[in-house]
């Protein structure tokens, strides 16, 4: 019991981590989170009740196998170049009900969160809000705790005219 | 509003170079009123793809601007549109976007449909002291004014006076079958449909899906990505084009009657395509020039809301007016029926990264609408000019290609990538200026 305590608050700790890296803009520090060979997907929703469950033959908001496809976002938003991500929009991003799914001991473990990002854009002085449920898959690699993987839902898709890794 | 303001604001003068479109058109509430009444309400207008409905009883709920519709197929296979609205007390048949139903029952007062669009009962009609008169009227769902299908593209119109769609379609059906031919057993919409809206006239995305011009200083995050891809850094999944090899290539666009346009760019990088393993069995069955030019990026516009654009990997999208300064937009990613997983999923990949209001391109274009429309509200802009370039080089009739391809547009631009051309929007503002008059003048839409 107190092991599972322990797992549940080390991966806790790190989706509270992820969150407050995102708000703070403190990109390296977000993407060192993830392994090298992290997935990482967006389903979208393909009726009203019904996910998206095969990125190789449906559509997805984001699905990157690698890393590399983070890396490239965080390229961008840094360019300051794309119209969308500047001036950059603030974030506040709430985890909770955070619990963990499955586990095999000091190796990996499931979490299951859920999620609210409030977005405020400066430049329309527009604020919107986008919230879901998150899972990660996390792995003990090196002394720490990385995502291997992370399926972020959103529940409310009808988005507005721009969504980045960092509004969800 | 008078008739001669209104137009005004198109200043369309070809003999002395001219082509200008008044602000007022993205942003006069007045003028939108009118859009709604005399295009949307009096042209054909795109309504969804067969596969979207593919078995008996499936059905769509869409719109045609604020007017809801319901797509059904019924029992024997026939397609049918709908008003989507219940005759008794006018609730929306539907609660979801598609399904499949012998039968829609009204949630208000049970009243019960076919898929068909036969009204199969009223609830305790007996017993309900009905008058003779009531039990005369029809009790049916009503028909839209016009259905039909080109290649899979559904088009509706909630008003008969309009050409038969091909002809409405017109020349322009050249590219909407480079489009809907890539398939050898047709294409279908992939799975999953996104959908959002911004703070902009629809209008905004009409001219942006064939603008190139943009591109350059809109998408230079962008562009800087894909040229970090190009030296075997970054994300590779998506085997994205290397995409400053696109400036050096040859392009233009062709107009085409009833508003409709397409802008073209040779393909630097054919293999890139998901369509280029096949493309033997597609040169087999189109013939090569065909199946050469289904690789050169073309974006298509059907007025007044539709588009097919085929600069990544293919997309449909389809937008919806909310009112002069909000549009919803939907988009799917289409694609050959049978396609093997491989190149569906390197399709999906060349897809996100450019097209989703979540990658790397559309949320820059968007974001830009919203700026424009702010724009718009500088009173003493009068007329923009951003509907020039090109002009120069615009030929009347087709040019050597469209002769060469076999079809005929009103007028053709051919030159290098930098001309960019801007007159591809002539047609939409010409077709937009001809039916507001026609329906301020009262007269109808059509000859």
């Amino acid at each position: 019991m107190s092991d599972m305590k322990q797992l549940l608050d080390a991966g806790s700790h790190i989706l509270m981590l992820e969150a407050a890296l995102l708000d703070e803009q403190r990109w390296d520090e977000w993407l060192n989170l993830f392994t090298s060979d992290c997935e990482y997907w967006v389903p979208t929703w393909t009726a009203e009740n019904q996910l998206a469950n095969d990125p190789q033959s449906q559509l997805s908001h984001i699905y990157y196998s690698r890393r590399t496809g983070l890396e490239d976002r965080i390229a961008r938003i840094r360019s300051k170049k794309s119209p969308a991500s500047s001036p950059m929009r603030r974030t506040t991003h709430l985890t909770s009900n955070i619990l963990l799914l499955s586990s095999s001991v000091d190796a990996a473990m499931t979490l299951r969160s859920s999620w609210t990002c409030h977005v405020f854009d400066p430049n329309s002085k527009k604020t919107y809000t986008l919230f879901g449920a998150a899972k990660h898959e996390l792995v003990f690699l090196d002394s720490v705790w990385r995502i291997g993987k992370k399926k972020i839902i959103i529940q409310n898709d009808y988005l507005p005219s721009m969504v980045d890794v960092y509004c969800i | 509003m008078d008739t001669s303001k209104l137009k005004s604001y198109v200043d369309d003068r070809p003999s002395e170079g001219v082509f200008r479109v008044h602000k007022d058109v993205y942003a006069d509430p007045e003028v939108f009123e009118y859009e709604m009444a005399f295009i949307f309400e009096r042209t054909w207008a795109f309504l969804g793809h067969e596969s979207q409905i593919a078995k008996p009883h499936d059905w769509l709920a869409t719109h045609i601007a604020r007017v809801p519709v319901l797509l059904t197929r019924d029992a024997s296979n026939q397609i049918g549109a709908f008003y989507n609205a219940c005759r008794h007390k006018g609730a929306r048949l539907t609660r979801t976007e598609t399904g499949n139903k012998k039968y829609h029952v009204c949630p208000y007062h049970g009243w019960c449909y076919g898929s068909n669009g036969r009204n199969v009962d009223i609830k305790d009609q007996k017993d309900g002291c009905y008058t003779p008169a009531f039990d005369r009227d029809g009790h049916d769902l009503l028909p839209i004014a016009r259905l039909a299908s080109y290649k899979g593209l559904i088009f509706g119109s909630l008003s008969a006076d309009v050409p038969p769609l091909e002809s409405f379609l017109g020349e322009l059906r050249f590219f909407l079958d480079l489009a809907m031919e890539q398939g050898e057993h047709g294409m279908e919409l992939v799975p999953g449909r996104i959908e959002y809206a911004y703070d902009a006239n629809w209008k905004m995305q009409l001219d942006n899906g064939t603008d190139a011009y943009h591109l350059t200083s809109t998408h230079t995050s962008f562009l800087d990505v894909m040229a970090k891809r190009s030296t075997g850094e970054g994300n590779q999944e998506a085997k994205q084009f290397d995409w400053q090899k696109r400036y050096s290539q040859e392009g233009g666009d062709f107009q085409f009657a009833h508003g409709h346009s397409v802008i073209w760019l040779n393909q630097a990088e054919v293999a890139k395509r998901p369509i280029f393993p096949g493309i033997a069995e597609v040169r087999k069955r189109v013939g090569a020039e065909r199946a050469e030019w289904m690789l050169k990026l073309r974006n298509i516009s059907i007025f007044p809301n539709l588009q097919i654009a085929d600069s990544t990997s293919l997309l449909l999208r389809t937008f919806r007016p909310l009112s002069v300064n909000r549009t919803e937009m939907r988009y799917w990613c289409m694609a050959p029926v049978g396609e093997a997983p491989a190149q569906r999923a390197w399709r999906l990949r060349q897809f996100e990264d450019f097209f989703n209001v979540s990658g790397f391109a559309t949320p820059d274009d968007t974001v830009t609408y919203e700026t424009c429309q702010a724009g718009f509200a500088a009173k003493g802009l009068g007329y923009l000019q951003g509907h020039s370039r090109g002009l120069a080089a615009l030929q009347a009739g087709p040019n050597e290609i469209a002769s060469s391809l076999g079809f005929k547009p009103v007028a053709s631009v051919k030159g290098n990538f930098l001309v960019q051309s801007e007159t591809s929007f002539h047609p939409v503002y010409r077709e937009w200026s001809r039916l507001m008059q026609a329906g301020l003048a009262g007269e109808g839409a059509y000859e």
